[in-house]
């Protein structure tokens, strides 16, 4: 049997196939894991999130509907264990307001032409993780689904559950605050 | 185009989400706004930074282990009623 097509995969799925559960890991777990890393900053918490997530979808593929993706499905499963796991770890942070005014930005300097190997440094990477991890949690959820993930605007807006409007909005301030973040370091490091 | 115009266009822009003569006046101010051109590039760089550096996956060391563990709980669950009717 192969489990490239969907539909294939999931009837293996739903029949315990121990080769559908092989092609299962393989497309998805990165793919998860990097989500809930995103949102709960810590490969221990990832870990965590991707096997709840794994266990949940093994108990609801009976019933998934195969109007929804599969991926998606699986992301929204697993962004929720995310959150509820975030919210074990601290307090629950108010919403953002998507109507507030836009900070305008502060940092201008042009730093985009320090070489490759500086912005890919370790150094580098850690300020880029830690200006995602300093961003408010709706925010962040916004900016890991569509700039980390690389999902589109719908699939974001059905995993988060908000409209697509809002991700929009919420992905365009995250995006404002993680350039003026990460531009205070980089921006020193191109004025040297 | 103001600059604060141009900053509530910016994410729409990078997305091509705008129509094509509000895009041209983006590029337009930006041609002449040295201010607002940082701001464009630095946050295309930011994005194509941030979409590399979160490539990852999950440690090497515990891989095999997740996989093992979840095939187990995955093939100890009875298979679905009727779970060779076609999807």
């Amino acid at each position: 049997m192969t489990m490239d097509d969907e539909a294939t995969l999931i009837a293996g799925l739903r029949k315990r196939d121990q080769q559908a559960f092989a092609a299962f890991f393989e497309r998805y777990a990165d793919r998860v894991y990097r989500l809930a890393y995103g949102i709960v900053g810590n490969e221990a918490d990832a870990e965590e999130v991707l096997q709840t997530t794994f266990i949940s979808a093994f108990e609801a593929i009976d019933r998934f509907e195969q109007h929804a993706r599969l991926g998606t499905w699986l992301y929204r499963i697993a962004y929720n264990h995310a959150l509820m796991l975030l919210r074990k770890r601290r307090p629950v942070e108010p919403l953002p307001e998507d109507d507030g005014e836009l900070p305008m930005p502060a940092a201008l300097t042009d730093w985009t032409a320090l070489p490759e190997e500086r912005l890919l440094s370790r150094e580098a990477r850690d300020i880029l993780r830690h200006a995602i991890a300093a961003l408010p949690d709706g925010l962040r959820e916004a900016f890991v689904c569509r700039d980390v993930e690389g999902l589109s605007t719908a699939e974001c807006a059905q995993v988060i559950g908000i409209s697509e409007g809002a991700v929009k909005v919420r992905l365009h301030r995250a995006r404002l605050a993680m350039r003026e973040r990460v531009s205070a370091y980089f921006g020193e490091w191109a004025a040297v | 185009m103001t600059c604060d115009e141009l900053i509530a266009h910016l994410s729409s822009y990078i997305d091509h989400e705008i129509d094509t003569e509000l895009a041209a006046e983006v590029r337009e101010h930006v041609a002449g706004c040295t201010n607002c051109r940082v701001v464009l590039d630095t946050t295309q760089r930011m994005i194509v930074l941030v979409h590399d550096e979160g490539q990852r996956a999950i440690p090497a060391g515990q891989r095999s282990a997740l996989f093992e563990r979840l095939q187990r709980t995955f093939l100890d669950q009875p298979p679905a009623p009727e779970a060779d009717r076609s999807v």
